[in-house]
């Protein structure tokens, strides 16, 4: 039982961090509705860039997430601008393999510029585990869930009650509307993808001082937010967040009841039978919205 | 300035083509760019020291060696610059590779051209059980990897915890690739033939962000003993989340690959990975005694490079090298059969090199004669502690320092 209860509370951990990665996707992908593939290469830039400033000025990863959102809502704004908004009306495919090339050109951007070796930051206060009824969680893992919510609740504040966030979401439903409404879709779909990477950067903040920074660890990440995304509905906030939770306590009770090395079978089984099931995923708005 | 530059031209000419007819070009296959860049290098500057050392006494037989670079950043390219160095450069041998995938690809090409390949640093078993002719390796394999760390159990740890080896409850984890799979099949078969208890083994994939439930399962079964086959990234996750979760076995062991670097320490603290034993490559820090010649080859090294080795490896190369270049010297010509010949007559006793190691070749060109110490991470520093004769310090039980 006492390990029952460990596995759900870390399970809850795993899935605030799924959330905090995933977000900036399901903005991305539901507004922009382009899949994004360089998303877990935004997070490994991140990352490094919370490594340098901590590694040149002594800066705290916490407090680096300011610099970081913003070097990230620039780095989402330019890539929007120059890779996706030449490719907007050329097929979906070629969309794809834009962000894929991005992908692997960050990858071995990365290993050039620092190589292969894993670069941590070092943050005892974060890292301090907190023990309550016989559980252990990192402060780390605690403020990863707090943020998560903060984020996705905050999001959701800023799409219903702002005029930006209402732009945003008519581009979303239809963009030809929202363009004879006098919506200026093509900055709404910069905007967007500058928050979308910048959520990411507020996730490298967090993730960096409890993982450490490689060329390759957005692909540990990626594939599970792509799923969390999905299985959430592919444009609901709430519903990433709830998918990442399921995610989330699915690894943790199945590595250990069943295997580790079957974790993935389980989540993609459950994954592809909600597919089957709920097509729009969980919190989806119908068919033909996606 | 015409004429000077013909004269210069010719002057040039003659120097090479006299050079030529003195020098034996050997080709070096290792990743020099990429991800595997880095002890790819450090594996090449052992073959660059002993090539070095034999040129300033003479060279080969009077003839100077020349080292033709090919750099192998994945198979595909391995099989390409392979190609380049036996059919362009047309080099007598060839050295390498550091990475057993890279192996596998470039000595296929080498053995249907018939030049001889010298493994010095791959370690993975089936790169000798393809029934090459032209192929020798002088390293260790993931079978000896996996031997010597059933083996320490009974014969290291045990004694050292004053307990009988039969009751240690042991446990395999690995990443779920080839690698892991590999070594760990080899420790399972070890672990039956010697008697050894395996309570659980779980593999688990190297991308994986959380290790906690293989944690927890360790901690409820009560694991003593932790064999652990990892790259750095899940090396790192395990020994913090360990640390988190309270688990505290009595020793853990890990097979070379992320236990070895200095990185991994730094990221996991010295402090929390202090006392983790590991099985490798010789490394420089290593009792004279086992492993004559040792602080001679890491003065050498220093003096060409201006720090201390950054692994194990160049030491396991430049050992491996002067095997072959004494086999190629003693050999009546470098025709692939005279070296075969040659090779297979090279009869060393174990502690006779510096890494320990010592050389007798079975008819698949395997070195027979080698098995990789146990190191331990004590005070920031990777040291050697078994067997006795080629400890520095004392082993030391548990994990961490608190």
């Amino acid at each position: 039982m006492d390990v029952f209860i460990q596995l759900i509370v870390n399970g809850i951990m795993l899935g605030s961090m799924y959330a905090i990665i995933s977000v900036g996707l399901t903005l991305i992908f539901g507004v922009v509705r382009v899949v994004n593939f360089a998303h877990g290469e935004l997070l490994m830039v991140g990352m490094y860039a919370v490594y340098l400033l901590f590694a040149k000025f002594g800066l705290h990863p916490y407090a680096s997430a300011v610099p970081v959102v913003i070097l990230l809502f620039c780095l989402g704004m330019a890539i929007q601008r120059f890779i996706i908004q030449p490719l907007l009306n050329a097929d979906e495919h070629i969309q794809i393999f834009a962000t894929v090339g991005l992908s692997t050109a960050l990858v071995n951007l990365a290993l050039m510029l620092f190589g292969a070796d894993l670069y941590s930051v070092s943050a005892p206060d974060v890292r301090r585990s907190v023990t309550f009824a016989g559980n252990t969680v990192l402060v780390g893992q605690l403020v990863m869930l707090g943020a998560s919510i903060l984020l996705v609740g905050g999001l959701h504040a800023f799409m219903q009650t702002t005029a930006l966030g209402r732009a945003i979401r008519a581009t979303a439903q239809n963009r030809n509307a929202a363009l004879l409404m006098g919506v200026r879709v093509d900055r709404i779909y910069l905007v967007s993808f500058g928050l979308g990477a910048a959520c990411v950067g507020l996730a490298s903040a967090l993730v960096s001082p409890l993982f450490p920074a490689t060329p390759t660890v957005g692909t540990y990440f990626v594939l599970t937010a792509f799923v969390v995304v999905v299985l959430g509905g592919m444009r609901s906030m709430y519903g990433a967040f709830a998918g990442a939770m399921i995610i989330g306590l699915v690894d943790s009770l199945s590595a250990y009841y069943i295997a580790p090395d079957l974790k993935e079978v389980v989540y993609f089984a459950i994954f592809i039978l909600i597919l089957i099931f709920k097509p729009t995923g969980l919190f989806g708005f119908g068919r033909g919205t996606e | 300035m015409n004429i000077l530059m013909k004269a210069a031209l010719v002057a040039g000419l003659a120097v090479s083509a006299t050079a030529a007819t003195a020098q034996v070009k050997i080709g070096a296959l290792y990743p020099f760019s990429g991800g595997l860049a880095l002890l790819g290098d450090e594996s090449f500057r052992g073959l660059e020291l002993a090539t070095e050392e034999r040129n300033a006494k003479g060279g080969l037989n009077g003839k100077a060696l020349q080292i033709v670079k090919g750099d192998a950043v994945d198979p595909n390219q391995a099989v390409g610059e392979a190609r380049r160095l036996t059919s362009v450069e047309k080099v007598s041998v060839v050295f390498g590779t550091y990475s057993s995938s890279l192996s596998i690809a470039a000595t296929q090409v080498t053995e249907l051209a018939g030049v001889p390949y010298f493994e010095l640093g791959a370690i993975s078993d089936p790169i000798t059980e393809r029934g090459f002719k032209n192929l020798y390796r002088s390293n260790p394999t993931a079978r000896d990897f996996a031997a010597s760390m059933v083996d320490s159990i009974g014969e290291a740890i045990a004694p050292a915890l004053g307990v009988d080896a039969k009751s240690l409850k042991v446990a395999i984890i690995h990443e779920d690739s080839l690698y892991g799979q590999t070594v760990a099949g080899y420790q399972t078969a070890r672990a039956k033939e010697k008697g050894v208890t395996i309570v659980e083994t779980l593999p688990y994939s190297a991308k994986s962000v959380d290790l906690t439930p293989v944690i927890l399962r360790l901690k409820s079964a009560n694991i003593d003993v932790v064999l652990q086959t990892s790259y750095q990234n899940d090396t790192v996750l395990f020994f913090r989340q360990a640390k988190e979760q309270g688990f505290k076995p009595k020793a853990v062991m890990g097979a070379g690959g992320g236990y070895s670097l200095r990185e991994t320490a730094q990221a996991v603290g010295y402090e929390n990975i202090e006392g983790a034993l590991n099985v490798d490559f010789t490394q420089y820090k290593t009792n004279a005694a086992a492993a004559p010649g040792i602080a001679d080859f890491v003065a050498k090294y220093k003096a060409k490079y201006g720090t201390d080795p950054r692994s194990g490896h160049s030491l396991a190369n430049y050992v491996g090298a002067n095997l072959f270049f004494d086999a190629m010297a003693s050999a009546k010509d470098l025709a692939p059969a005279a070296i075969r010949e040659s090779v297979m007559k090279i009869d060393l006793p174990v502690g006779s090199t510096a890494s320990g190691w010592g050389a007798k070749f079975n008819e698949a060109g395997q070195n027979t004669r080698v098995s990789p110490f146990i190191m331990q991470w004590q005070g920031g520093e990777l040291v050697t502690v078994f067997p006795p004769k080629a400890a520095v310090v004392k082993m030391k039980t548990g994990l961490g320092t608190n």
